[in-house]
């Protein structure tokens, strides 16, 4: 077994070894890479396009590791001061941080430097975007029932954990804008009762702006520690999904107990190789071609410098658009003064938001008494209570992250400012409740209707010699590659409630009733 | 197994080739973004001292340009402001204020006022410079102007004024309200802080000095002529020809933008590729 090479099936002597096929017996003679390797070439992955979405999350980290060591090359993780001398004439002889400095020499002076810098910054944005995507698609079709609870914990994990090493990026070239948000940072950590002084202190090394430490630690965070916990994250996150099978929706042929799609070797590979180059091409492209964050427009952060209309990244908005319209309460008593205007909306709301993201599948598990292992995917519609609340979630953030730009559409529509901002104060908590209901509406239709879902097919109108028209339904063309998806039997336990668990079985499990 | 073969159809080639497309524009973008600053020159904050001053307050006008200001006046501003510009329960008296103030207000389109329930917006100026200039001079022909406003109509001359100086300027006084990049932006109560990319440097000028509406007045006491310039060389020079460096600038208006990109063309683009590469059912 041990000359056995993984990538070859029939016996070793009906073909030529080759030094490809000598390397890797040797690896397994030493490391018993043959059973491992198998077990990860056969691995099937579902064909589905939905299922590459997570995939786009990867292929961002991996531009975005490429394109940050480029960056770590060139950037000064300094706030010391230094006098620019340097291409961009605006700046010259402007006092600024080392920092700033670098950020725009890469900009300007260093070769290719500001289409690495704008790819970086853009990946980032989309391997935000793309994780909430993925994790859209996770919660919609129940992927993360059991036994995936785990690795749902461990994707909420790498979202937020992305959020935050974004926002320290996103500051650490310490321009004006990026200054002003760290200003921010700062107040929330003040806000927190009783610790936050001291919290604040702690992490900026003294009273805001600090000694110029904030800058290295920000650096050492985000070019070290939060990165390779994500990396370990993404690990853990891929190591599950293969350990476990994949989930895939329900179709002709596929079960509980079977996966349908490409091996990983050689079809999958290829594909997923192709997407890796795809992604790294759209990103590439944004970076040349759409500005973003040109720092050198900006100035260097100086504390009493503000610039009016500032916005964080987009996947800072719902926590920026949240503490726009809350309204300026706090409490003031016992010499001590907890600001509700921060804390509420800055350290609260994103707890508890983690919180519930992190827990849901154990909330919903309590809410349906549903305890049962699910390799099947729901289809959003025959689930409306679960989609339902999602889309009001979706919702309530979307509708904080347009908050976050109440002067942008102030100015754009030619309102007045407090109009928009008692009309987000409003719509915030409405349009969550309207899109919840609507959602649960249209489940409960489409759950109705025969024909959604199917694929089309003609329909041949006849007329009859008499001249009477007759409609005929036509067979499915032949050729059309793929079997019609008919939805399996969903277990009954969600929106029926077929026994309680007390008839027997397993305490807290109610009987799983196939739907007719 | 039935084999059909489909023929390959524009359509699933289609997003390959804006895939292609637009990897090919990034690379020739990236190639040619180092050699086009290169080329570029640096204005200004080198350039050798000029013996004029760096604003030149016109404040004397002929009998000639009085006579036609106010018939202009007459005929287009009276009925709010008064014959003798003197006010009105509609409009406010406008002795005194000086030729900058009135030329500021004409020439930015903002008088005549179209609609006096709202601020002031600018729009296409129904007077030229010249009969904005006659009636500034009518105007000023009725009464002496009051201390703290500028005495002419503010010409700048930049050649010697310090973008750099600019810069600092602008961040410290202006873009609080006018935004970092001068796009402008809502500011309480339905006023705002209107975009400076289309102001002229005599404009920048006069609404520094006059303080326009809700702007405050930065007097010589606070803002000494040639910092006015450097201000206006700044606002002129980079705020209305920013350098935008790495690609389409996207309006000035920064991560509002930038995220609606990320999402539709970045995630949304990348779904349109994973859609094309995996199954549809």
């Amino acid at each position: 077994m041990s000359t056995t090479v993984p990538t070859t099936t029939g016996s070793p002597s009906r073909r030529r070894s080759t030094p490809v096929d000598s390397g890797l017996g040797w690896l397994d003679d030493r490391l018993g890479v043959a059973k491992g390797g198998r077990i990860f070439m056969d691995k099937i992955f579902p064909d589905h396009w939905s299922f590459l979405l997570g995939e786009i999350a990867l292929y961002s980290f991996v531009v975005l590791l490429a394109t940050g060591v480029f960056l770590t090359l060139y950037f000064v993780p300094s706030a010391a001061q230094t006098v620019y001398h340097g291409v961009y004439k605006p700046l010259d002889g402007v006092k600024m941080s080392e920092a700033y400095a670098s950020s725009v020499n890469i900009s300007f002076a260093v070769r290719s430097g500001l289409v690495i810098r704008q790819m970086h910054h853009w990946a980032a944005d989309v391997f935000i975007g793309s994780i909430a995507v993925h994790m859209c698609r996770i919660f919609f079709t129940g992927a993360f029932r059991k036994p995936r609870e785990l690795n749902w914990i461990v994707g909420v994990s790498l979202l937020f954990l992305a959020i935050v090493n974004g926002f320290l990026g996103y500051s650490l070239p310490d321009d004006l804008i990026s200054g002003t948000g760290i200003r921010i940072a700062y107040s929330i950590l003040l806000s927190i009762p009783l610790v936050g002084s001291y919290l604040a202190t702690l992490v900026f090394g003294g009273v805001f702006p600090g000694n110029g430490s904030i800058i290295p630690r920000f650096f050492i965070l985000h070019v070290l520690i939060l990165p390779a916990i994500i990396a370990g994250l993404i690990g853990a996150h891929l190591f599950m999904l293969v350990r476990q099978k994949h989930t895939q929706f329900p179709g002709h042929g596929r079960t509980e107990d079977n996966v349908v799609g490409s091996p990983m070797f050689p079809t999958f590979m290829a594909k997923t190789t192709g997407f890796l180059f795809m992604v790294t091409g759209v990103l590439w492209a944004l970076g040349g071609l759409a500005q973003i964050n040109p720092i050198w427009q900006f100035g260097p952060y100086v504390p009493y410098k503000i610039s009016y209309a500032v916005q964080p990244d987009w996947y800072m908005g719902w926590l920026d658009g949240a503490m726009r319209i809350m309204p300026s309460w706090e409490f003031a008593g016992f010499g001590h003064t907890i600001p509700f205007m921060i804390f509420l909306p800055g350290v609260l709301f994103p707890g508890l938001t983690s919180i519930l993201f992190i827990f849901w599948p154990f909330i919903e598990q309590k809410l349906t008494g549903d305890r049962a292992e699910h390799h099947l995917l729901d289809r959003p519609r025959d689930r409306p209570r679960r989609t339902a609340v999602g889309a009001a979630f979706l919702a309530f953030y979307f509708m904080l992250f347009c908050a976050s730009s109440t002067d942008v559409l102030a100015n754009f529509f030619q309102v007045s400012l407090n109009v928009v901002l008692w009309t987000f104060r409003f719509i915030v908590f409405i349009v969550p409740i309207i899109v919840g209901l609507f959602t649960y509406r249209i489940c409960l239709d489409m759950t109705g209707a025969s024909h959604v879902g199917k694929r089309k097919r003609a329909v041949l109108i006849v007329r009859s010699a008499t001249g009477a028209y007759t409609t005929v339904d036509t067979e499915a063309r032949p050729g059309d590659g793929h079997h019609e998806l008919e939805p399996m039997l969903v277990p009954g336990f969600i929106e029926g409630l077929d026994g309680d668990g007390a008839e027997g079985g397993e305490p807290g499990v109610r009987r799983v009733v196939r739907r007719p | 197994m039935r084999t059909v073969r489909k023929t390959l159809h524009i359509r699933y080639l289609l997003p390959a080739a804006v895939v292609v497309a637009v990897g090919v524009g990034g690379l020739l973008t990236s190639l040619s973004a180092g050699a086009s600053t290169r080329s570029r020159t640096p204005s200004g904050a080198n350039a050798i001292a000029a013996p004029t001053p760096p604003i030149r307050y016109v404040g004397t006008f002929t009998p000639a340009q009085v006579h036609e200001g106010q018939v202009l006046f007459e005929a287009n501003c009276s009925s709010c402001h008064g014959t003798q510009a003197e006010g009105s329960a509609l409009a406010p008296d406008l002795q005194g204020l000086g030729p900058a103030t009135v030329d500021f207000w004409v020439s930015t389109g903002r008088m005549p006022l179209a609609d006096a329930s709202v601020q002031a917006t600018r729009k296409p100026a129904r007077f030229d410079n010249q009969q904005a200039t006659a009636i500034s001079a009518y105007v000023a022909s009725l009464a002496p102007t009051a201390p703290g406003f500028p005495s002419g109509i503010p010409y700048v001359d930049t050649k010697a004024s310090s973008l750099s100086m600019g810069n600092r300027l602008f961040v410290l006084n202006c873009a609080a309200c006018h935004t970092i990049t001068g796009a402008g932006d809502a500011l309480a109560d339905g006023a705002y802080a209107p975009s400076l990319h289309v102001a002229t440097s005599t404009q920048v000028a006069e609404a520094v000095r006059t303080g326009p509406g809700n702007m405050p007045v930065f007097g010589p006491g606070t803002l000494s002529n040639a910092q006015v310039a450097d201000i206006v060389a700044y606002v002129t020079g980079p705020i209305q020809h920013p350098n935008d460096r790495g690609g389409i600038g996207l309006g000035g208006i920064g991560p509002v933008a930038e995220g609606f990109v990320a999402l539709l063309i970045g995630v949304g683009g990348i779904m349109l590729i994973a859609f094309w590469l995996g199954e549809r059912a």
